[in-house]
């Protein structure tokens, strides 16, 4: 793990700004999934257009960072940079005529807020201690029985739902009141 | 072959689907259904508590393990109609080709490994309702217990399919990991059947 992996996203624009390149390598290894969800799933590009957009959107944050005002927006700036090139692609192949955001149908509309609720999920939840990272990941992404977790983990079956219940509260704290 | 998205079908289509033949959906389907309305109960006396710290951890927990059981009545029904489609060809064919009966064999096994999967959620969903069973709304108490009643029928029952597809004797693994999902989730029902009398 480099350096930048462990800094605030504020931190790692700043990193940025003085030029190191292990903070350019992290901010786009920590992005580049994002900008691809939004291309992907918010805008059903394909993956030679997401592929343009990729690129276009990160050399446009490496061109112009030195404006972005708020480092701790470097994200929904990034999403933002990322949306207008994505109308723009949409645009051009005709598919729309306007490139304001009101083009969006709902369905796109949605998924969009589902990305982004996505990420701000996997952000909470790498802020989470590694024993709550593990157990969610068991249960939620991969799946696994109680009994599985307990006997992988070492811990009594009968108190995994409660240390997952904890975990989740944990969690909803990290991502704020409005969750 | 007909669709196993049984959450697009309307409760009385999919129990006309359940009686109607002998295709799926049959009983894996119907168990991790049943798995899957217990998983659901938990959720709502979880939500009927808002007493209980923990209580919005245990709902997110019994959806999830809701959502899969339903996937897995899905996947059960395909599974078993593949096997039965086996199953037909080996009894038309004639004479014993070995290939046909190992290719027969392994769709068995794949109709197995479903309830096998069911079976863990049944004690899962009655672990889960054991627990908010003990920390619930005194209300909704006896909810709880119908769900890991539930949930403990629908292990027995997929149990029991792992036993019938495999045609094992008892030292296969399998068959004792399906036999200790189905005790986890009896023991955990007859606890809090017994606490809610």
């Amino acid at each position: 793990m480099s350096k930048a992996a462990g800094l605030t996203d504020a931190e790692l624009v700043r990193l940025c700004r003085a030029g190191d390149p292990d903070g350019w390598n992290e901010l786009v290894e920590r992005f580049s999934r994002y900008v691809y969800a939004i291309a992907v799933r918010g805008f059903r590009l394909g993956d030679e257009e997401a592929e343009d957009v990729f690129q276009d959107v990160f050399t446009r944050v490496y061109t112009r960072l030195d404006t972005l005002r708020d480092d701790s927006a470097v994200r929904p700036w990034i999403a933002q940079l990322t949306r207008r090139r994505c109308l723009d692609v949409l645009a051009s192949r005709g598919r729309e005529t306007a490139v304001e955001e009101e083009v969006l149908t709902h369905e796109e509309t949605a998924d969009l807020g589902e990305v982004e609720e996505a990420f701000a999920v996997r952000e909470a939840l790498a802020g989470l201690s590694d024993t709550c990272q593990d157990i969610l990941d068991r249960f939620f992404a991969r799946d696994q029985s109680y009994k599985t977790i307990a006997d992988e983990l070492e811990i009594p079956p009968g108190t995994i739902a409660s240390r997952i219940a904890r975990c989740l509260g944990r969690l909803k704290d990290a991502l704020g009141p409005e969750t | 072959m007909t669709s196993h998205d049984y959450l697009a079908l309307r409760l009385e289509e999919l129990l006309d689907r359940i009686s109607d033949d002998g295709l799926a959906p049959g009983g894996g389907s119907a168990s991790a259904l049943t798995v899957a309305f217990a998983a659901r109960l938990v959720a709502m006396v979880a939500r009927c508590s808002p007493d209980w710290q923990e209580a919005g951890g245990i709902v997110a927990q019994a959806n999830a393990i809701g959502e899969r059981a339903v996937h897995l009545a899905g996947a059960d029904g395909r599974a078993w109609e593949t096997a039965l489609a086996a199953l037909r060809d080996a009894e038309a064919a004639d004479g014993d080709d070995p290939r046909r009966s190992f290719a027969l064999e392994q769709k068995l096994e794949a109709a197995a490994s479903v309830p096998l999967e069911i079976a863990a959620l049944g004690a899962d969903v009655a672990t889960l309702a054991a627990e908010t069973g003990d920390n619930c709304e005194a209300t909704y108490r006896a909810d709880a217990a119908a769900a890991a009643a539930l949930a403990a029928g629908g292990a027995a029952a997929a149990a029991h399919l792992v036993r019938v597809n495999l045609g094992v004797r008892g030292s296969d693994p399998r068959l004792a990991n399906a036999l200790a999902s189905e005790q986890t989730a009896r023991e955990s029902a007859e606890r809090l059947l017994e606490t809610t009398r």
